[in-house]
């Protein structure tokens, strides 16, 4: 009798846990993933765990490069959008702005990040301030936005190719710290990453 | 024993009664495509919702509502790169009693490299024409399973855009231009101008049909399409230029060869067509037996297994998907043009096969061009 009562009691739990396997499609019909997991719509893209991989590989790359590690107070990080070489239309922005809260979040004042993509609304601001339309102008004496001491952009290159035993695709993600002064690569890295699949027969 | 062969026969004749086609009802239209598109998608049963997105979007994109239609696009169809996996639905399509078109609408390849070329024209509209590139990239991707080398990831266009992107960020697109002579042809395609500021995109007719083919409809047919016009003259700034039509959507849609989905349909034509030799024979041969009282036991196993036949024959479903993206066009083409900053009248005529100007189908476009990006049109007859 004891035997058989563990023996229930195994089976309801098992059968208990395969029922919340949250990467199963017939589970419940919203799920929350971490960033880093590859859910069961997983495709052969640019995806989040792509994302997190990568820009976590890259700042950390960056933070140990010798310009940023042995620079002598803040330098300067200026991010240009990256080029996307693939088949994937991707938020170019996505990717530079994952490593830069990273730096950001690791850095511990180390790097300082210039906010060029708002240049267009930070002239106004300022010139509001000069002008004496609002408060704050005293305190600008010359022009006080930074110049970059490096530039972090990157290229995304790809293979791709598709056959009657499904497709694959080869993205290969480069970045690079260039000083804008002698246009010197100071710092590069790459990840690459394959990924192949098959649609349903249906599909095909 | 009469009465059980008229039972049979009875029920044989419930069976053709079945089959009799439903009536569809004309859809309500109120003079509003986009407004009567809304209607159709939500009307639609959830596997079919993308084929009227899809229709929508172009019917916005001809009236001019772009946002609208690039939020058709990117609803209707999947990521690049995204798997279309098994579902219920796709399990049904396979199976011997349900016909292809009840799995979830994703169009031919020549249908989904069309999605995918919109895409890449909204992208280079807002300004980035490296997912522009991308687009197009996978769109010419949705081709490569051709049956015939020759046909695959042929698209003059896509090709020729893709290089022009390139040439335009400042590195060679020589390769793709190459390409896309080759699949062009006779038809002599512009150089690349990397200062040109201007795309314009056109498209002429009306685009190929599906049908049902075989003798039982396991196989898709492609009506042609058809357009008069074959070519565009555009005069702008004092200027005028030909733009050729790059690509024929009939040619891609029909050498697009089998698919593995055909493969599936032909067995199960064949399972519909043996029911249905066997229903025929055993119904015919078992009524004239059971007549006779020295063979009615014969005849009646052979009626019984001839309405089993029958039965089998009937249910069996290999209706190709014939399910087809209605208002895509016969012809794409493409002109870029290199204009001073301010606004410009761009005047568009379309051309028949004999160069003349088509009448009543002129079109006044007008033109801003903005300094440091490109300003994409989209023009249809």
């Amino acid at each position: 009798m004891k035997h058989i009562t563990t023996l229930f009691i195994g089976i309801a739990l098992w059968v208990a846990v395969g029922c919340t396997n949250i990467n199963s499609q017939h589970g419940p019909s919203v799920t929350e993933l971490r960033p880093g997991e590859r859910g069961f719509v997983a495709g052969l893209g640019i995806e989040s765990q792509d994302l997190v991989t990568i820009s976590e590989k890259m700042a950390r790359g960056i933070l140990g490069a010798e310009p940023i590690s042995n620079a002598e107070g803040k330098p300067v990080v200026v991010l240009e959008p990256i080029n996307n070489d693939t088949r994937f239309p991707i938020d170019k922005d996505i990717f530079l702005t994952r490593i830069r809260v990273a730096l950001s979040k690791n850095a511990a004042g180390k790097i300082s990040f210039v906010a060029r993509e708002h240049m267009d609304k930070l002239e106004k601001e300022r010139d509001l301030k000069i002008s004496g339309q609002v408060t704050g102008g005293e305190k600008i004496t010359g022009n006080k936005f930074k110049g970059a001491d490096f530039i972090l952009t990157g290229t995304f290159k790809a293979i791709s190719s598709r056959g009657a035993s499904g497709a694959s695709d080869y993205v290969l993600y480069t970045f690079q710290l260039i000083d804008p002064d002698t246009s010197d690569i100071v710092w590069e890295d790459f990840h690459e990453i394959k990924k192949q699949g098959k649609d349903d027969v249906t599909y095909r | 024993m009469k009465i059980a062969t008229s039972i049979l026969l009875l029920c044989a004749l419930l069976f053709a009664a079945c089959q009799a086609p439903t009536i569809q009802r004309a859809p309500e239209f109120n003079g509003d495509l986009v407004a009567a598109g809304h209607r159709k998608i939500a009307q639609a049963p959830a596997h079919d919702k993308n084929r009227w997105r899809l229709i929508t979007a172009i019917h916005a994109l001809n009236l001019g509502q772009h946002d609208e239609a690039r939020t058709l696009l990117t609803t209707a169809m999947p990521s690049a790169g995204q798997i279309l996996q098994s579902d219920a639905r796709t399990r049904l399509a396979q199976s011997l009693f349900s016909p292809e078109n009840v799995k979830g609408f994703h169009g031919e390849s020549h249908e989904r490299a069309m999605g995918w070329f919109y895409r890449g024209m909204f992208y280079w509209m807002d300004g980035e024409p490296d997912n522009a590139r991308a687009c197009f990239r996978t769109a010419q991707l949705m081709d490569a399973l051709a049956a015939q080398p020759k046909h695959r990831a042929d698209w003059v266009l896509l090709d020729y855009l893709d290089g022009y992107i390139t040439t335009k960020l400042g590195r060679g697109g020589g390769d793709a231009l190459t390409r896309a002579q080759a699949n062009a042809g006779t038809t002599a395609l512009p150089d690349y101008n990397s200062k040109a500021n201007v795309m314009v995109f056109l498209q002429f007719g009306f685009g190929p049909m599906k049908k049902t083919g075989g003798d039982v409809g396991e196989k898709i047919v492609y009506d042609g399409g058809h357009s008069q016009a074959r070519a565009a003259r555009i005069t702008v700034g004092g200027r005028t230029l030909i733009a050729p039509a790059f690509d024929n959507l009939t040619f891609q849609a029909s050498t697009r060869g089998n698919r593995a989905m055909d493969a599936i349909l032909a067995k199960k034509a064949g399972i519909k067509k043996t029911g249905d030799l066997v229903g025929d024979i055993g119904v015919t041969a078992g009524a004239i037996l059971a007549s006779e009282p020295k063979t009615e036991g014969a005849g009646v196993a052979l009626l019984g297994a001839g309405l089993a036949g029958k039965i089998i024959g009937g249910s069996t479903e290999p209706r190709a998907d014939t399910r087809t993206w209605t208002n895509l066009p016969q012809h794409l083409s493409f002109a870029a043009l290199q204009l001073p900053t301010g606004t410009h009248t761009a005047v568009i005529e379309f051309l028949d096969a004999n160069g003349i100007a088509l009448p009543d189908r002129q079109k006044n476009v007008s033109v801003t061009v903005q300094t440091g990006r490109d300003t994409v049109l989209f023009v249809s007859d």
